[in-house]
């Protein structure tokens, strides 16, 4: 096969992926400031027109007006939890695969490997107990389920470097700790990184919604929509705009994510050669002081 | 493979404790204890302190801890709160709807998996491997409710072919209704024979290009018994790793499946349990499907090792 011909139809993917994502971020980003704007006052529940473009829920709240407002918790708690488990993560997957004693790498990866299966909707009904209703409360327990496969990946992603005489060379050279840290193995995580958050949030606004779902997550009455999927499903044929538009707005999401990623897993494969013509240049200058 | 083994299920058994003191921690941190929750808002607060004495919550933390852990291996799963009976009846009532679902879904999820697998990794780059690779990619990224909902609106509510609900059915008697198992398995099925066959289709691409492919082909092994015993077992590997992965997810389709239709399972014991702040049901229902899920990786992992010795304990 030749190379241009499977490229065409990975870019037509990029922009299917772009637009996507386009809608729900919009919505997510400004939604809660045009709602406002747009909503009219409650009606009767399960409205259909009459000044609701989208009609209304069972509560006969506006369903654009909620579309618009329920964004930011829906992606933004996901988001937000996968952030913050790259930083505790990443940081400890990088310590340890920069570690040069093999005790270190230890204490940090053992307790990853015991925390790494603990199923994440189960861990959430138990922080739902008590925290219930309260977005950081979730975000930070997504986070912390998350951090564990971020630093094994991490770890992963930086040891080949870490071991290979381009890091060597560095070290020789007396090149300061922190540019090997992060300009040589921040590099070689980055393609790893950059596909795995993308599938990652995807997955980590699957649970997050899920929870919402099951009434583990948000208050019933918030927005958010996972929620409003849940709370106008009994109504998906007399209204199925309440059930099928925030429903959308997720699918739209995870499905653009997904495919952005698995655009950049490719990327990554050819990267591994990039990897070698790397080492073979450091060979070289290895050799060059003599 | 028996060393492998053994230290294989002492993580599993480390890990199980580690998940109980987690559980234990995060439900007895709480912000307002069971006594609290017990009684309304009218009760005074000398009927929740008189509560509280009954219950041993004015202990210190690591008495009872012990307590509890110790009940716990003698089986003694403690009382709901909500329900005043033996969480072991709430379990003995609930398990039997999960694990027949968990059954029927394993019985399906390995075989579709490996035949769409090898399907298109031996058919790789034609438009058949193309069109399912994109299907599969495309259901991954559905959210297990998302997919439940629109299972249900099509084949139940517009077609009415299949039961939207469990409400109704005899708890007793399941197997004699088929007909309920379709739409939640087919849920369940869904992301894990995506994620699985992806797996496959990658192994059976790498064992077809190695070296003792080539030679058993050059060899004139006929092609079905090359599929079947050179190249399957290689292929296998990295499925029954992401078998290992899947479990959280299947545990987490459970749920939603279970809610959606209404099944009157362990799953929806414990969301009920969740939403009544019953923190005994809820410490024992966790635990023990967190049991479940160790242990589908445990198995997991010592198939791999059977298939490929080479894996690692760990990492």
């Amino acid at each position: 096969m030749t190379a241009p011909a499977p490229r065409r139809p990975r870019r037509l993917l990029a922009t299917g992926a772009a637009l996507l994502l386009a809608l729900p971020l919009t919505a997510a980003l400004f939604g809660p400031l045009l709602a406002p704007l747009v909503t009219p006052a409650d009606g009767a529940p399960y409205a259909r027109g009459g000044g609701h473009p989208l009609g209304t829920d069972g509560m006969g709240r506006d369903v654009l007006g909620l579309l618009l407002r329920g964004g930011p918790s829906a992606l933004g708690v996901a988001t937000g939890a996968v952030a913050l488990a790259y930083l505790l993560g990443g940081s400890l997957g990088l310590a340890a695969a920069a570690s040069r004693h093999k005790a270190v790498d230890e204490i940090l990866m053992r307790p990853v490997e015991i925390l790494l299966p603990l199923p994440s909707l189960l861990v959430i009904s138990v922080v739902g107990v008590g925290w219930r209703g309260q977005p950081l409360a979730i975000a930070l327990t997504v986070a912390a389920l998350n951090a564990p496969a971020v630093a094994r990946l991490v770890r992963a992603a930086a040891l080949d470097a870490a071991g290979s005489p381009v890091a060597e060379a560095m070290r020789m050279q007396g090149e300061s700790r922190s540019r090997v840290l992060f300009g040589l193995l921040g590099r070689a995580v980055l393609p790893v990184a950059a596909a795995d958050i993308g599938t990652r949030i995807a997955t980590a606004v699957f649970t997050v919604a899920a929870a919402n779902f099951l009434g583990l997550g948000m208050e019933p009455t918030s927005a958010d929509w996972g929620v409003t999927v849940a709370g106008s499903r009994e109504a998906l044929l007399v209204q199925p705009w309440a059930v099928c538009a925030p429903a959308a707005m997720l699918v739209m999401f995870t499905v653009g994510l997904n495919l952005l990623a698995d655009r950049l897993l490719a990327p990554a494969a050819e990267a591994g050669t990039a990897a070698r013509a790397g080492r073979a240049l450091a060979v070289r200058t290895q050799k060059a002081p003599k | 493979m028996l060393r492998y083994a053994l230290r294989r299920g002492l993580l599993t058994l480390v890990q199980l404790a580690v998940l109980a003191v987690v559980v234990f921690l995060l439900t007895s941190m709480l912000p307002g204890d069971a006594a609290e929750v017990a009684f309304n808002e009218q009760a005074g607060a000398v009927q929740v302190d008189e509560l509280r004495a009954r219950l041993g919550l004015d202990r210190p933390l690591v008495e009872r801890f012990a307590d509890w852990s110790g009940a716990l291996l003698h089986g003694d799963l403690g009382t709901s709160l909500a329900g005043h009976r033996p969480v072991t009846g709430i379990l003995a009532d609930s398990l039997a709807a999960t694990l027949l679902l968990a059954a029927v879904t394993a019985a399906l999820v390995v075989p579709l998996a490996v035949v769409l697998g090898l399907l298109m990794g031996l058919r790789a780059g034609t438009r058949l491997d193309r069109a399912l690779s994109a299907v599969l990619l495309a259901l991954t990224s559905l959210p297990d409710f998302v997919l439940a909902l629109a299972l249900v609106a099509v084949f139940s509510l517009r077609l009415g072919w299949l039961p939207s609900t469990w409400v109704g059915a005899d708890s007793g008697d399941l197997l004699r209704h088929p007909a309920l198992f379709v739409l939640p398995v087919a849920v369940l099925l869904a992301r894990t024979v995506c994620l699985l066959s992806r797996q496959i289709r990658a192994g059976t691409l790498a064992a077809l290009s190695a070296g003792y492919v080539v030679q058993a082909r050059r060899l004139g092994v006929p092609r079905g018994r090359l599929v079947l015993r050179h190249v399957l077992p290689g292929a296998a590997v990295p499925g029954v790793q992401e078998l290992a992965r899947t479990g959280d997810q299947l545990l987490g389709g459970v749920l939603v499946v279970e809610a959606v239709f209404a099944i009157p399972g362990t799953a929806t014991a414990l969301v009920d349990a969740v939403q009544n702040r019953d923190v005994p049901t809820v410490q024992a229902l966790t635990l023990l499907l967190a049991a479940l899920a160790l242990l589908v990786n445990l198995a997991a992992d010592l198939v791999c090792h059977r298939l490929a010795p080479r894996t690692e304990v760990l990492r």
